[in-house]
């Protein structure tokens, strides 16, 4: 017999263990990773033996089991009878009650049957029932357990308002392996996710999602996970003409550097039809890190319009333009470093790479033949001296030459923040107000005769209020210049009946945002939320309603943008969030955006913002 | 004489119910029931008597519960600790009486022996030795309120929602959201029961906005272990998103490189002020646009 370990917990990891359970009846409660069964229970293990009994129970995190009443213990030297048997996987310990011709306690070390340690004392919770509220979120008759991995439930059935609806097989991932973190779908406001079929490294998963765009829809999703690596999967939505094909793919090698990719495909198709529309868009990124900094490049590459001239999508394109830009960007970066002992903070960074796109210049010269007059704006950029050839427009000039097809860039920035610093002394925690505030400046500079400067501010307030009430007020100036050695923005002059948006006739190609915040949220419970963001927005230009429009909404129909030209003066954002199951919050917002006077306009996001999010 | 035996029967009866003593009472939950023996979830067996009573111990009378694992049952104690009677629950049933006072009932072949991993695990740690994770690992089961302030980069999108991700949702990039405290700082509070062991990460909502380390290399998951507390207060800092590391430049969109107020994050420049060129030229507004020549 092997001496006992000094400790359990510092034996190394413990061989992975598949458990085959059937049982009249399995409940899985997904709140507490609690397997619960009862009646006939049958328990095969790869460790070599085999348990029947009456009941049993398996804390998925804890990694342990039990099986109680009418205990067989049977493995290859004969069968036991008992009480109870309970297996401590990590530790590698069983705890046995045998019922001989009198009941006894018996310890299994290291997974040694024949010789059990006899008498010993055993744990307090060693036969312990977890107590369970609510309803079992999956019922099932058998299940097969890979420990500290995933459970596959075989005859499972899951319930909604009460009323079983049958999942044929299916599969929780309870895998700590931060691989599984990665998913390639986009948002939606309810996805019930049926996993079909998973192992140690894959997972298959079917969605039933709903977003307000494309309403009611299915889509699938493959993971296949390594120790170091994954890859990704997925068509969303499946049943909708316009789907989304998406493929991630990530690898580490050694400790210091990693590569990932991640590649939309977008086509437009009924069912597995030729496509009438298809884009694609690949993002490339490889990391290497140094003690103290990291050289990034990135890379992004997209075809606009996959088939070419003459794609048919109906009845809205979003696949029509013939451009393909590509991007590449070396970033080196610092880390964030305290400023000597002051609560402050920098980090620096310089990158260089360049946007190119040649299709566009092709376009510009030739344009295409029954396809209209040549495309306006092509390729990247069409600045310097009039064309030559003005397709028959006179004076002034419309075309410019030569199309830059590769513009060159050169960036340099830095941040400065201060972490929460302590404004007051007050007796109470309550009433303490802290302080933050950052800093960033970036230039970017082209070889298209032509810098961009960015620099945000911001600074906040805030304090507590009741362990349930916070409160922040803030101020952010946003400043973005638009900058050409030559010439460049030409502030608006009114042609004929054409109208100069207010503070365009100034407009030079610098914009500066700034805005108030005030932000409040009540948290009374943690089933409880409510939030309240509301901004006063000064900007130049100017926002005029009718010349602005808000930024297109993602399928959620929340804003893709934060801040943009254009913005209302006034917008308020108001968020509940709430316990509405007992392992789903339902999150409700809706913003009003407020242009006050002399505009009078006045009107609300198009619609409530709701998402069900799983506990 | 009749007199002295009256009183030695007497003074003999009073001995005996003396020495029984009153009848032992103790609650917990049944883990078997089998083989003239009763076990409860302390792993104890007891003997149970041949006319055992088995009751109802709501309403004290008859009961359709049959004794087995996980009801809950009242056990009555002869001076011999042969259990007599077994007042059963499918409820959790109020703690009365302690089976430390009833374990010298248990019925156990083989001698007790010592067990040194629990020894190993219960001792104190010296002063100023951290707790080892075994001594930990004892946990009530009891809620906590659990409070995570995180600290974001400083140039994260000043209205960008965070949430949480945790291996106990499956990884879903949604599923703990966070609130904005003040310029870097979101916080949320949630319930955990002590013992509840989790991973964890920080994001944007999605895969392509998930934090990385510090080094700009995918980061490893936290891992929580809530203790035994009123409130726990967990304070990270993201380093950088995935998705919006410093130094990005303006993404190419088509038609409107390199202009920044096209991209992200100025998307809305009146599509009719002409582009930027050299000299101040510009023509007359594009097509589609007032004013525009016809075509």
């Amino acid at each position: 017999m092997p001496a006992p370990s000094a400790s359990p917990v510092q034996t190394p990891a413990p061989p992975r263990t598949l458990l085959y359970l059937d049982a009249s009846r399995l409940d899985f409660y997904y709140n507490q990773f609690l397997i619960e069964g009862d009646g006939n229970v049958r328990l095969r293990t790869s460790d070599g033996f085999t348990v029947t009994g009456d009941s049993f129970t398996m804390d998925l995190k804890l990694n342990r089991f039990m099986v109680a009443g009418h205990v067989t213990l049977h493995d290859a030297t004969g069968t036991v009878h008992g009480a109870a048997i309970s297996d401590f996987l990590d530790f590698r310990r069983i705890y046995f009650v045998p019922v001989t011709s009198e009941p006894d306690r018996w310890t299994f070390l290291d997974g040694d049957l024949v010789h059990p340690a006899k008498g010993r004392e055993m744990p307090g919770d060693a036969f312990y029932f977890p107590q369970v509220s609510d309803h079992p979120s999956i019922t099932a008759s058998g299940a097969v357990i890979d420990s500290k991995t995933y459970v596959r439930f075989i005859n499972a059935h899951t319930y909604f308002l009460n009323a079983g609806v049958p999942l044929g097989t299916y599969v929780v991932n309870f895998s700590s392996n931060q691989y599984f973190a990665q998913n390639t779908l986009s948002g939606a406001s309810v996805d019930l996710t049926w996993n079909m079929a998973g192992s140690p490294n894959a997972l298959t998963a079917l969605h039933l999602r709903y977003d307000p765009t494309y309403k009611t829809y299915l889509s699938v999703e493959q993971h296949f996970v390594g120790d170091h690596e994954y890859a990704i999967f997925s068509v969303n939505p499946a049943t909708r003409a316009e789907k989304w094909w998406n493929l991630a793919l990530y690898e580490k090698l050694g400790s210091r550097f990693q590569i990932q990719s991640f590649t939309q495909y977008y086509t437009q198709q009924f069912y597995l039809q030729e496509p009438r529309a298809a884009q694609q868009t690949t993002y490339l990124s490889a990391t290497y890190a140094f003690p103290h900094s990291y050289v990034t490049a990135t890379s992004q590459l997209t075809n606009y319009s996959v088939l070419g001239p003459g794609a048919l999508e109906e009845p809205n394109t979003v696949a029509g333009s013939l451009n393909h830009p590509s991007q590449v960007q070396l970033t080196a970066t610092s880390f964030q470093n305290r400023i000597l002992n002051w609560p402050l903070y920098e980090q620096i960074y310089e990158g260089y790479g360049f946007n190119h796109d040649t299709v566009g210049g092709n376009q510009y010269l030739q344009g295409f033949p029954g396809h209209g007059p040549p495309i306006p704006v092509p390729g990247l950029q069409a600045y310097g001296a009039p064309c030559s050839d003005q397709h028959g427009v006179k004076n002034p000039p419309v075309y410019f030459c030569p199309v830059y097809t590769t513009i060159w860039n050169t960036v340099f920035g830095f941040n400065f923040f201060t972490p929460a610093i302590k404004l007051n002394n007050p007796p109470g925690p309550y009433q303490t107000y802290y302080f933050n505030a950052s800093f960033n400046k970036q230039y970017q500079w082209n070889s298209l005769p032509h810098w961009i400067s960015t620099s945000s501010e911001n600074f906040s307030i805030n304090r507590q209020f009741s362990r349930s009430i916070n409160t922040y007020l803030s101020y952010q100036i946003l400043n973005v210049g638009d900058h050409y050695v030559n010439g460049g923005y030409v502030p608006c002059q009114p042609v004929n009946t054409f109208y100069c948006p207010l503070s365009f006739t100034s407009f030079a190609g610098v914009s500066t945002e700034h805005t108030t915040s005030f932000g409040l949220n009540w948290v009374p419970s943690p089933e409880f939320n409510f939030s309240l963001l509301a901004r006063h927005h000064v900007d130049y230009p100017i926002p005029v309603p009718g010349v602005f429009g808000l930024p297109p909404n993602n399928i959620l129909g929340q804003p893709l943008y934060a801040s943009y030209l254009g913005q209302p003066p006034y917008d308020a954002t108001g968020e509940v969030r709430f316990k509405l199951l007992s392992h789903a919050m339902l999150d409700v917002s809706r913003t009003l955006y407020w242009y006050g006077n002399p505009y009078r306009t006045q009107f609300w996001q198009p619609t409530f913002v709701v998402q069900l999010l799983p506990i | 004489m009749k007199r002295t035996l009256s009183a030695l029967a007497a003074a003999t009866l009073a001995i005996l119910l003396l020495a029984a003593g009153p009848p032992i009472v103790v609650s917990g939950q049944l883990l078997a029931y089998q083989e003239g023996y009763v076990f409860f979830t302390t792993g104890d067996g007891f003997h149970v008597a041949h006319d055992i009573v088995l009751k109802d111990a709501k309403t004290g009378g008859a009961t359709a519960i049959k004794p087995a694992p996980r009801v809950w049952a009242r056990a009555t104690f002869d001076a011999s600790g042969t259990v007599t009677e077994l007042d059963l629950s499918r409820a959790p049933l109020p703690p009365q009486g302690s089976f430390a006072d009833v374990a010298r009932f248990a019925v156990a072949l083989s001698t007790p022996a010592p067990n040194p991993d629990l020894l190993q695990n219960i001792e104190t740690p010296p002063p100023g030795e951290p707790e080892t994770v075994a001594a930990a690992r004892h946990f009530t089961g009891r809620p906590v309120l659990v409070t995570f302030i995180v600290q974001v980069p400083p140039y994260t999108p000043f209205t960008s929602s965070v949430y949480i991700s945790t291996d106990q949702s499956g990884w879903n990039a949604q599923a703990v959201p966070m609130d904005r405290v003040d310029a870097l700082h979101y916080e949320i509070t949630r319930r955990y029961n002590s013992g509840t062991i989790f991973r964890y990460l920080y994001d944007r909502g999605s895969l392509q906005s998930q934090e990385v380390a510090q080094n700009g290399l995918a980061r490893v998951p936290r891992e929580l272990v809530v203790t035994d507390a009123d409130v726990r207060v967990i304070r990270d800092t993201v380093y950088a998103w995935q998705d919006s590391g410093p130094g990005q430049v303006n993404q190419p969109q088509p038609q409107v490189m390199p202009t920044p107020y096209n991209p992200a994050p100025f998307p809305n420049l009146p599509n009719c002020l002409p582009p930027p060129q050299p000299g101040g030229k510009h023509g007359p507004p594009p097509p589609g646009c007032p004013g525009a020549p016809p075509p």
